[in-house]
């Protein structure tokens, strides 16, 4: 079990995001989270990262617990997440994204930065050697001087999950991965990530493109309202009566 | 596996800098223009310093309280204490870095333009600090006077003195060289990758693994010891310090200069202070309205360039499509670059 959710919940005010929600995502999967607009996927990807805290219940991640850790911390122990909105650094370069998100998980001494001694100057190299090795994975070599802002969309979408592999995390959370894509583009990163899992990361997605999910997912947990109404293999999903009430809504049970 | 040009292009920039500074007392030896030479290499300390701390998204107004802080803390420690001014310079900045650890951890629990105001309000209460209070010690609203230059420094050729304009010159031109390697270092390092992520993303720094509030800090804490650095050369060479140095008139001065150069790039302070000490000594006809004159300026860069001065050359480069003009985040950015 990489990630375990125990009973978590998140109160904003009067309104139960997530109530006692419990998911358990094995390692080499990819899970997917579904459920309709609202029904509280983001929070849940926020609680795991640490970027909101939990009002109840524990996560745990490889065996630790992890609920009540800053963000920072989480990603230390090898969870990284994209966002739906804003990914990467507009500013900088492609080449300098990448570097930035392998650096910024690794400490390293103050003073031997500014003496810049032989040891750092290796690890520096291997960390430029790295990320160009990661831009060839997600065929980005060619801008990897551009300025990220001024990327299309599709470069945009892979220079994100190149950031969050970058971090060498072993739980990959994706917001979203194929938002806006075309269907060859899109084609492509569902390669992209089949791939990862062949190399034995971890990827937990939310994703609207049912047909996506359903073929790329080995689990899926169903969320609705806050509340886990489903969790299995897609086939079972597909035809999982709550599922497709939740999705459909009443009319489906007038019918 | 050539090298990476961020830190290249940091040393050329460097050499520049050294080779200009080098080469003033080869071209004069005039005292008015020495003068203006060492106020520029401690404006350019002190906005260097500053730009480091506002490229992690912190626009510090008390920036320049830390210089007044070592600047009161050396003229103490020299006149009461009997320290030599070379002990007092290496004790002083830390006593402002050491100060700043309180102070940033209170202004880092906010952001914007509340941190904004937390440090103004910093900036108002040091001032009058060092106007009203302790004022057998601090001089009160009529200073403190009678600092005294610093003290010749025993070498084995013999003692070399500072008394001169040229040989302050050469004292502040050291202190201000090892000042920018560092921050240049720093800036053509991870820090300066770190440290841009933040300004551009907190959230996302911090879900990628950087705690943001201590690099926070850290950049907080070290523009505040290489404010002192300035602080201290400044008490003794002034020798004669006034609370209204250290308020909000030369605490916008450094920022007009850092913002009209560009906070992006680590060159941009020097751009905007050289280009706003030409213009300073053009407009000295003007007196009191030389202000007026800096803030159209601010706002008519703001409006048309908003990544400074640094950054006109590439914008220039763009339009008018010459080369493959580097859209990047400009390391160099004007005055070397093409």
């Amino acid at each position: 079990m990489l990630l375990e959710l125990r009973e978590v919940g998140k109160r904003f005010g009067g309104l139960q995001a997530v109530a006692a929600f419990s998911m358990t995502v094995r390692a080499g999967t990819i899970h997917g989270l579904i459920g309709p607009n609202g029904a509280g996927k983001s929070t849940v990807f926020n609680l795991i990262t640490g970027v909101l805290p939990v009002t109840s219940g524990e996560i745990h991640f490889k065996g630790e617990r992890i609920s009540g850790l800053r963000p920072s911390e989480i990603c230390r122990r090898g969870i990284a997440r994209t966002f739906q909105a804003t990914t990467f650094f507009r500013e900088f370069t492609v080449l300098d994204n990448v570097m930035a998100a392998s650096h910024l998980a690794v400490e390293r001494g103050f003073v031997k930065t500014l003496l810049a001694t032989a040891g750092y100057r290796a690890r520096e190299a291997a960390a430029l050697a790295r990320a160009q090795d990661l831009l060839d994975a997600v065929r980005l070599q060619d801008v990897a001087g551009r300025r990220a802002g001024a990327l299309p969309h599709r470069d945009q979408k892979a220079l994100s999950l190149a950031i969050v592999l970058a971090t060498g995390a072993d739980l990959v959370i994706l917001d979203e991965p194929l938002a806006g894509l075309t269907t060859q583009e899109g084609e492509d990163a569902m390669r992209t990530l089949q791939a990862l899992r062949a190399d034995g990361k971890t990827i937990l997605l939310v994703e609207h493109d049912m047909r996506a999910v359903m073929g790329l997912c080995d689990v899926i947990t169903v969320l609705d309202h806050g509340v886990r109404i489903a969790e299995g293999v897609p086939r079972d999903i597909q035809a999982n009566p709550a599922v497709i009430e939740a999705y459909l809504g009443a009319e489906d049970t007038r019918a | 596996m050539p090298p990476e040009p961020r830190r290249v292009d940091g040393w050329i920039g460097f050499g520049v800098l050294l080779v200009a500074g080098v080469s003033v007392p080869l071209l004069t030896r005039d005292s008015y223009h020495l003068d203006v030479a060492t106020v520029i290499l401690r404006n350019l300390l002190l906005t260097m310093s500053l730009r480091y701390v506002m490229s992690t998204g912190q626009l510090n107004m008390a920036h320049v309280s830390f210089m007044g802080i070592a600047a009161y803390a050396s003229a103490l420690l020299v006149t009461r204490a009997g320290w030599s001014f070379w002990a007092a310079l290496a004790v002083a900045p830390l006593l402002a870095a050491l100060a700043a650890v309180p102070m940033g951890r209170v202004a880092l629990r906010v952001s914007g333009p509340y941190y904004f105001l937390i440090s103004f309000a910093f900036l108002e209460v040091l001032r009058l600090v060092f106007n009203n209070f302790f004022v057998d010690y601090l001089g009160g609203p009529s200073g403190l006077v009678e600092i005294p230059p610093p003290h010749p420094l025993l070498l084995t050729g013999g003692a070399v003195t500072f008394i001169g304009k040229l040989a302050q010159y050469w004292l502040m031109l050291v202190l201000f060289l090892a000042s920018a390697a560092v921050l240049i270092r720093l800036e053509c390092s991870r820090f300066g990758l770190v440290n841009g992520a933040i300004r551009q993303g907190e959230l996302l720094a911090e879900t990628l693994g950087v705690n943001v509030p201590r690099y926070k800090l850290g950049a907080f804490v070290l523009g505040a010891f290489f404010a002192g650095v300035a602080g201290v050369f400044f008490a003794h060479s002034q020798r004669v310090l006034h609370s209204s140095d250290f308020g909000l008139e030369p605490m916008v001065l450094l920022v007009v200069f850092t913002v009209i150069g560009g906070a992006g790039s680590v060159w941009g302070p020097v751009v905007g202070t050289l280009v706003l000490a030409v213009a300073s000594e053009l407009l000295r006809e003007l007196h009191h309205y030389e202000l007026l004159v800096y803030g159209l300026v601010l706002i008519v860069v703001m409006l048309c360039f908003p990544d400074g001065l640094v950054a006109l050359p590439g914008r220039v480069a763009r339009r008018f499509g010459w080369g493959r003009a580097k859209d990047g985040a400009s390391t160099l950015g004007a005055g070397v670059a093409p």
